[in-house]
This record gives structure tokens, sequence and C-alpha cells, in this order.
């Protein structure tokens, strides 16, 4: 051994090899790859998809969810539609057996009712449309192709709406006295045909009431109407209409659970099937009363495929905190430590190789492992009937995957890195060992007991919260996503776990450093 | 020496170590403060009805269990893995050479003590269980008995619950005999206990949901908390205890194996 100061690299060879010649720690370090396989495959081999009401596809393939009440009339060409939006209201409908009308009061709310006005390809469920609508709780909305929304001015019922079309360029304008007009926004909506139909709409998504029964948290979907007033609807270019409304406007309503077929002929107000329970529109003047259930937004599976292949990591990180927090307790068990600290008198640095040394060897494995896995449940998962496009086809390729994937490999570093660190700080293997399991594990257990608030608040503050990164399922702004912390919701924004435990990993390795210095070994 | 020497021997090295008192400390606690917070946060304004909660009020107050075990697993792989990382176990040994007698007198203490632990964190569990739940809108008046150890199921699920943690222990045991190490058994022993209800969060084919849910230590063994909708369980109360007795008995058997096969 030379004197003096041994270079970094030297430090790292040689705490490398104190990890790799140790057998139990090689076996253990195995173990953890094989244990994530395992869970992962075990969950793709016993899954099978639900049946969703609908398998509706949009324009480019996502699931959606097309189910509005329409009154319309054709535009060929170009053409600008306007109307006022006077009121719009709201009425939950809870069925008797949980509770009726007395409960209606506790359900919240739903915040993306949708009163407005539409131009769409056709009245096919699933079909390209642009929309300028007054939403409950998010202001004035322009939406496309129930993936693109742009939001407008912040204000509810009255208002006066404007929707143009240019071409395949649809813009959207609002304004409060129908004189001075603010736009929204505009939007490309490719291969609208020449002539498409135009008017007033409604729909009105499910409330959401979450319940306890038999000791688990369910949510309750009930569905709502929304019946909105609209005043002097009126299509400047296109057909006029002539005498009393209808007089041309026709009533209509879209629904991807009826079956996605044409709309029958000779559609007029009423007399047509209406299996939502919506009253047909009702017209006083040109006063149009509208009633409509249902929502034109993206559909999410409630399953995150890459996620919850990815479980067994979980697993995998109890043998790999094991080991990490060996990699220290040992030294101090054995005395080994001194002998550590002779030949490199740095405390510190000894312990920034042992956890460069022990994080990377945790991210290697946890990047073998996330692969195999998905490597091995995709083909399984696709055959159990997974399908697009409820589940979109996905490889490792794709940004979402890859970050995951990644993302899993730096969480086990992380937590490999926070074990060692508070196995410095604590010098005992079981106080460490069970401190960093408990941390983790123990909160995605807990949470499901807890008011959903609490059990969010606690696995958001735990490193567990790191997993979020595994997060691959699309997150839009436009629907309300019920999702519980035990499902995984912990964080909208798959890095802001991910900074949580490295956090952790950080602040306890600054602690033990601290520590180093100002101990005896 | 004579079994009761090895025994008091045994109490005497359990109740001098400094970690004792807390881990048997931090089990109460955790049995009995984790249960309190479950507990106060089931209310029936979250139910369709006040009177139609389905909430297994007896096996509620006991949750703190499933989180308070793992003080008692620590617990029980120190008896044994301190004695191997600090070398008294030759000591111990030459002390008393049946390796059997050291086994079981260690097994003796062990048990003894998280019993009395156990007793004190479900009792007052239900002591707490019993203040809370009435104001949560669990009280006569919506149709609900106060919790009372006369009622039988109630005395299953607590006693039961003492019974689990015990075995909880013995299994622990057993697996830090074979492996005698205190960072592996404790991991071990965390993966045995918390695989399977990790694992049927994700998984939703009922026929491996219940073959898991069937021989896992701890969601069998848990199983004797229940006291209501038995018929719906994947496996008995006291079946599903037995499932973790064989575990432990399987452990224990293998400990005392490799106790006597290999040198200390």
């Amino acid at each position: 051994m030379t004197t003096g100061r041994p270079g970094f690299g030297r430090l790292l060879l040689s705490e490398w090899t104190k990890l790799r010649t140790v057998r139990r720690w090689t076996i253990a370090l195995l173990a953890a790859p094989v244990l994530t396989v395992l869970v992962g495959v075990q969950f793709a081999v016993s899954t099978e998809p639900g049946s969703p009401d609908s398998m509706l596809a949009g324009p480019d393939g996502t699931w959606v969810q097309d189910r509005f009440h329409f009154v319309h009339r054709p535009l060929t060409g170009d053409g600008t539609v306007t109307t006022q939006v006077a009121s719009t209201t709201l009425d939950i409908r809870v069925p008797e057996r949980d509770g009726g009308e007395a409960r209606a009061r506790d359900v919240e709310r739903p915040g993306w009712t949708k009163a407005g006005l539409m131009l769409k390809d056709g009245l096919r469920p699933g079909a390209p449309y642009a929309a300028v609508m007054v939403t409950a709780g998010h202001g004035v909305r322009l939406q496309s192709n129930f993936t693109t929304d742009i939001g407008g001015p912040a204000t509810g019922a009255p208002t006066w709406l404007r929707l143009t079309r240019a071409g395949s360029t649809v813009s959207a304008w609002q304004s409060a006295d129908g004189a001075a007009w603010t736009p929204v926004g505009t939007v490309t909506v490719p291969g609208l045909p020449q002539t498409v139909e135009v008017g007033p709409f409604v729909t009105s998504p499910d409330a959401v009431l979450l319940q306890r029964q038999f000791g688990s948290l369910f949510s309750m979907p009930y569905q709502t109407y929304t019946t909105a007033v609209f005043e002097r609807t009126a299509l400047v270019s296109g057909e006029p209409g002539s005498g009393e409304p209808p007089n041309g406007w026709q009533d209509h309503e879209v629904n991807d659970l009826a079956g996605a077929q044409d709309p029958p002929p000779g559609t007029g107000t009423g007399g047509k099937q209406r299996p939502s329970g919506s009253p047909p529109a009702e017209w006083a003047g040109d006063r149009l009363t509208l009633t409509g259930t249902g929502d034109v937004a993206p559909h999410t599976p409630r399953e995150d495929l890459v996620k919850q292949s990815l479980t067994g990591v979980y697993v995998g990180l109890i043998a790999v905190v094991a080991v990490a927090v060996l990699f220290v307790t040992a030294e101090y068990r054995r005395g080994m430590l001194r002998t550590t600290y002779t030949a490199t008198p740095g405390r510190g640095r000894v312990l920034a190789a042992k956890a460069m040394v022990i994080g990377a060897v945790a991210f290697v494995i946890g990047l073998v492992a996330s692969v195999v896995t998905l490597l091995l449940t995709g083909p399984i998962l696709r055959e159990h009937g997974f399908l697009p496009p409820v589940y979109p086809d996905w490889s490792l390729g794709d940004a979402t995957v890859l970050r995951a994937v990644v993302g899993s490999a730096a969480v086990l570093a992380a937590v490999a890195v926070f074990g060692l660190a508070l196995g410095a700080v604590l010098r005992r293997a079981a106080g460490a060992v069970a401190t960093v399991i408990v941390l983790i594990i123990l909160p995605q257990l807990l949470a499901s007991g807890l008011p959903a608030s609490a059990g969010r608040w606690l696995m958001r503050l735990t490193p567990g919260a790191g997993f979020t990164i595994q997060q691959t399922r699309p997150h839009y702004e436009q629907i309300t996503q019920t999702c519980l912390p035990e499902d995984g919701c912990v964080y909208d924004q798959p890095w802001a776990g991910f900074a949580v435990v490295c956090a952790y990993a950080l602040v306890t390795t600054a602690v033990a450093m601290w520590l180093l210095r100002r101990r005896d070994v | 020496m004579s079994t009761v020497d090895a025994i008091r021997a045994e109490w005497t090295k359990l109740r001098t170590v400094v970690s004792t008192p807390w881990l048997v400390l931090t089990a109460v606690a955790a049995i009995v403060g984790i249960g309190a917070a479950v507990t106060a946060a089931r209310d029936t304004r979250g139910c369709p009805t006040p009177s139609t909660c389905f909430e297994d009020l007896p096996k509620l107050s006991v949750t703190g269990a499933q989180y308070g075990q793992i003080a008692v697993v620590v617990l029980a792989v120190l008896i044994l893995s301190d004695e191997y990382g600090t070398r008294s176990i030759t000591a111990s040994l030459a002390a008393v050479p049946r390796r059997w007698m050291l086994y079981l007198s260690k097994i003796a203490v062990l048990t003894a003590v998280v019993a009395v632990a156990g007793s004190i964190g479900v009792l007052a569990s239900l002591f707490v269980a019993r203040r809370i739940l009435p104001g949560n809108g669990f009280n006569t008046v919506n149709g609900y008995r106060e919790l009372s150890l006369g009622d039988e199921p109630t005395l299953r699920a607590v006693y039961g619950t003492v019974l689990y943690l015990a075995l909880v222990a013995l299994l622990s045991y057993g697996v830090t005999a074979v492996l005698r190490d205190t960072a592996g058994s404790i991991a071990t022993m965390l993966v045995l206990l918390y695989a399977a209800p990790i694992l049927t969060r994700v998984i939703d084919d009922p026929v491996w949901l219940r073959r898991i849910d069937r021989m896992s230590p701890m969601s069998a063994g848990l199983k004797i908390q229940a006291t209501t909708a038995l018929e719906s369980l994947s496996i008995g109360p006291w079946q599903g205890l037995g499932v973790l007795a064989l575990w432990a008995a399987g452990a224990l058997l293998a400990g005392l194996l490799a106790l006597h096969l290999r040198d200390a």
C-alpha cells in the first residue's frame, strides 16, 4: 500500500473488491433481480384485462369517450356559429339504495361539465371535432380531437361563445356581451370534410364519491346531468334556416355506449332512443334548453401495465437494502473499519467511495431487472388481451417506458445509498435495515387504511414516493382522474417523487459524513 | 445446567441488552398507535348509510399488529443473530453444551416476551378503539355493538393476534438460526411477510389471489382477526393461523438442524 492519500480510483476499486468477495452479498444481490423478474412475470400471467363499457378509439388511436347531447345542422365550407350560454345547472343522480338526494350533497361536483358549441365530422362517436365550451370549474376551453385542450378566460355562464371554421383550422372566441370578442385559441383538425355538423352541445361527466366498504376504499361513479340554456344560436353562412326554431336544427345524442353506429335517419326533435335518460331538446323561440350526460374526453385505463410489471422492484429492493446496510455496518462489527481508516484516513472519502460503489451496483441491478421484466411481461400481457386502443402498445424505446426503466434503477440506487448512509449513522444493521424497509414498504400498505388525503401525504413524504417515476399512464388535465394513493397516484409529476427519495439519500449521507468526522470508530 | 437455569440465563441476556426494551416499546406503541390511527380514520359517514358499513370492527381495532410485528421480527432475529455477530455464541454453547436446550430456552424466553408485549398491545388497542368508534358513528344508535371480549369472535381476534405475533417471532427465530446474519434475516422475514400484500395489489386473477392469500404467512395468519363474513375468506381463521404455524414449525426445525449440523 502506498503511503499518503491513495487516489480515489484505488479507493473505489478496494471497496468494489470488498463488496464482490463476500459470497452472501453476491447471492443477495443476484436474488434481487431474480425476485423482481419473478414478481413481474407472476403479475403478467395472472392478470386479465377488464371489459370496458366502450373501446372507442379517437382520431389518433387514443382510447376515448364520446357521449353528449348535440343540436346540430350541417355547415358546408367555412362558416361561423355563435351562441350565448345563458345558464348551466347540474343534477347529480344518486340511486335511492345509495342514499338518494341526501347523498348527492356529499358528492364532489364534477368540474368538467361542458356546454358550448361543437363542430364535428358527422355524428359518429370518435369522429374528429373541435369545440368551445364553458365548464363548471375550468372556465372557457377550446378542445379538439379528445386530447387537445386550450384554456380560455376563466368565466362561467352567462357568456357568449363563437366557433369559426376556415379549412381545417378552427378558432374559438368568447365574449361577455356578444360585441367585444376575446380569442380563446386556434386548433387544426386534420381531415375535416367539406360538410360538418355544427351546433350547441352539452355533456356532464360522472361525479365520484369515495366510499369505504368491507375495509377498502371504493370510488363510486354517479351519473350527472347538466342542463344548459342557449340563446340566439346563429349560423353565419351555410344554409340559413327559415321560420320558427328548430327550423333545421336537429336533435341527436352521440353515445359511444350505444354501439358506434350511425344515427337512424329522419332525426327530429324527440322520438328517438335515449338510453342516457336526457330529455329531448326544447325550443322556446330562439331559446334552447338542452340536457346532456357523458363526456367528450380521453379515457385512461385504470391499470398502468408498465408500473405494475415493475412492482417486483419493491421486493428486490429489500435484498439490495440489506447488502447496502451491511456494506458499512459489517465493518463496524468486525472492527474492519479501523483497518480501512488506517489505509484511507479521509473518512468522508471512504463513505463516498462506498456510496458510489453500492449506488452503481444497485443501478445496474435495477436496470437489468427492469429491462428483463418488461421484455418478458410485454408479450404475455398482449397475449392476455391487453390491446389498443384501451391499452396502447408500448416498447422499451418509448420515452415514458424508458423513464420507468431507468427511473426504477435510479430509485434502487438512491435507496441503496440511503441504506448505506443510515447504516453509517446507526452503526447497527438491524435498526438500519428495518428503518429503510419500514419507510418504503409500510406506507404502501398503510395508505389504504387511512383517509385518502392522509394516505397520499404519507406516501408523498416517504422514500417510496420515488416509484412514481414508474408511471407511464398519460396524464390529462381535462379529465378528473380518481386515483387513490394506494394505486400509485402519489404525485402527478413522475419526477417529483424521485426528488423525494434523492433528498433522503443526500441528507442522510450528509449527516453520516458529519457524524463520521465527530465520532470515534 | 438444568433447563430452568438455561432459561434464566437467556432471560438475563435478553433483558440486559439495550435494544430489548426499546423494541418491546416500539412494538406496543406501533400496535396501539397505528391501530388507533386506522380506527380513527373510519367513519360511518363514508358508508352508503350509517348502519350499512360492513366494517369488521374487532379486526379494525387490532390492525396495528400488521405493522408492530416488524419490531417483533427484529427482536426475534437479534436474540440469536447478535450472539453470532459478537461471537458470544461460543460462550453460550460452552455453558449449555446441549444445543437443543439452548435453542429451546431462547424460544421460551422469546415467546414469553412477545406474548406479554402482544397482549398489552392488543388489549390497549381494543380499549382505544372502544373510545374512538362510538364517536365515529359506530354506536348502538346505528346498530353496532360495543367491542367486548365477551364476544367469542372478538376474543378470538384479540387473542389470535397475540398468537399470530408469537408465531411470527418463532418464524423469524427459525430463519435466523439458518441464516445467522442480522440484516439477511430481517430482510428475508420482511420479504416473506410483505411480498404477498404487495403482489396481491397488482394481481386481479381471483384464483392466484386466493392461492397467494392462503399460502403466505402474513395474509393467512392474519385471518384469525376476521370476525365477520368468514365464508368469504380464502381460508378460515384458525386454518389460516395453522398455515402460519406450519411456516414457523418448518423454520424452527430447519434452524435446529442447522444449529446441530454446523459449527457455531
